[in-house]
């Protein structure tokens, strides 16, 4: 029966870290003059095409005030991975995510603490403000804040400073310090679950066909902390979702579920 | 003087920096600029690196810094930029990166010293650079602001610097 609690899992894992491994072995292959693939996760590119970001590119359109066809069609398949799959991009791609898992689970074996805004009500309307506020930041300085600020953007790109240019710049270091101190002194997964403008994007690029999270609550017969919330790693009652709640598909508690209250389905919403 | 502040206060923090062949003006480059990193993947020269601290909001976009290592016009930038930060540039000579400007109290030419280094060096030498009747350099406008001339001079720090475009 344990297989089958890590079943999501297990793949998860394996993109979590095939993207992490990509990143860190890319610049090696540019010190051999190799190009053709390039970039970070503000922007990759392979070969002729381009797989770009939504928050770092829904920055630059309002910091420039301008969408080129270019810039459009690159952004448009990871926005429609999003509005099938969900905001995947955040516990199966994203490095940082990926990082701030680890430390929380250490963290939690240490000392544990309870999640802020258990429950998640109390997170939606701050991050509404943030992604907000970094748009019409964005739009008044025009600088695309959100690509300076994303988090999977400045720990893709650590290793080409320091493999590729042999020197990390003090902005991405500085940046990914604080981030860091962040995760192991602030509260539980703060950036990722409150403060990130690219989760925060991504979190919303969802419809009611999104694939998501379904609660049959005549399946379940856990009692008053169910394992499913224990085993959230986003601080979310699995059993409470709404749409766009931010709920990321990482299908932690589909595996920890004892019975077949929850399941990964590709189909509309129940609740609204 | 300038009436805006947020220029005075960038003029403080650091100059307006060189960027990679190509580039937008550098507002609208700074607009669309999202540090993917891309242009400083494939400069096989590692002239393009990342602007620090000092260019403020300007951090991460990628500037050249001549005298450390100038642009070599290869052009593999700019088809890699997914924002169009940087312009495709069909002739490298249609480069418009900045202009180089003499020192005349550090040029060792200008002291009477025989030295055609930046002349020499400059890929596009006898029309973006050339010597006058005094075998001192004179720039024209056909320089595209590589930088070249500034890496090589040789007076202690450069006699020939590029001026960015902005």
């Amino acid at each position: 029966m344990d297989a089958d609690r890590t079943r999501w899992t297990r793949w998860r894992r394996l993109s979590q870290f095939t993207v992490a491994l990509f990143y860190l072995l890319l610049p090696f292959v540019h010190r051999l003059d190799f190009h053709a693939v390039a970039g970070n996760l503000a922007s990759l590119r392979i070969g002729p095409l381009d797989l770009n970001e939504p928050a770092a590119t829904a920055s630059a359109v309002f910091a420039s005030r301008e969408l080129t066809w270019p810039l459009a069609i690159g952004t448009l398949p990871v926005v429609l991975l999003a509005l099938i799959l969900g905001p995947v991009f955040c516990s199966w791609v994203c490095p940082w995510g990926l990082l701030s898992e680890g430390i929380d689970r250490i963290r939690q074996h240490l000392r544990p603490s309870a999640w802020s805004a258990a429950g998640w009500q109390r997170l939606r309307r701050p991050r509404a403000l943030i992604l907000t506020g970094f748009l019409l930041l964005s739009l008044s300085s025009a600088t695309p804040l959100i690509a300076l600020f994303s988090a999977p953007r400045l720990i893709s790109t650590l290793p080409l400073e320091a493999i590729f240019l042999k020197a990390i710049s003090p902005v991405t270091g500085g940046l990914l310090l604080v981030l860091l101190l962040l995760e192991i002194l602030g509260p539980r997964r703060l950036w990722c679950r409150a403060l990130c403008p690219v989760g925060i994007l991504n979190g919303y690029l969802r419809t009611r066909r999104t694939a998501s999270i379904h609660f049959s609550a005549d399946r379940c017969y856990c009692p008053h902390t169910p394992i499913c919330q224990t085993a959230c790693g986003w601080g979310i009652d699995p059993r409470h979702i709404l749409t766009f709640d931010g709920c990321t598909n990482c299908l932690a508690c589909v595996d920890q579920c004892p019975s077949t209250a929850l399941r990964f389905q590709l189909k509309p919403h129940s609740i609204a | 003087m300038t009436s805006d502040w947020r220029t005075w206060l960038r003029q403080l923090c650091a100059p307006p920096p060189l960027r990679p062949p190509g580039a937008l003006p550098e507002q609208e480059f700074n607009s669309l600029c999202i540090r993917c990193g891309r242009c400083i993947a494939a400069c096989s020269y590692r002239t393009l690196q990342p602007a620090g601290w000092e260019h403020a909001s300007k951090a991460g976009t990628p500037l050249v810094e001549a005298r450390k290592i100038p642009c070599y016009l290869c052009m593999a930038c700019p088809p890699l930029c997914p924002t169009g930060a940087i312009e495709e540039i069909a002739d490298s000579r249609q480069v418009r990166m900045g202009v180089a400007e003499v020192d005349p109290t550090a040029c060792y030419a200008h002291r009477g010293i025989l030295c055609r280094t930046c002349v020499d060096e400059c890929p596009f030498e006898g029309d973006a650079i050339y010597q006058d009747s005094q075998l001192r350099p004179v720039v024209t406008d056909a320089c595209v602001g590589c930088g070249i001339c500034e890496r090589v001079c040789p007076a202690e720090s450069a006699a020939i610097h590029i001026r960015p475009h902005l």
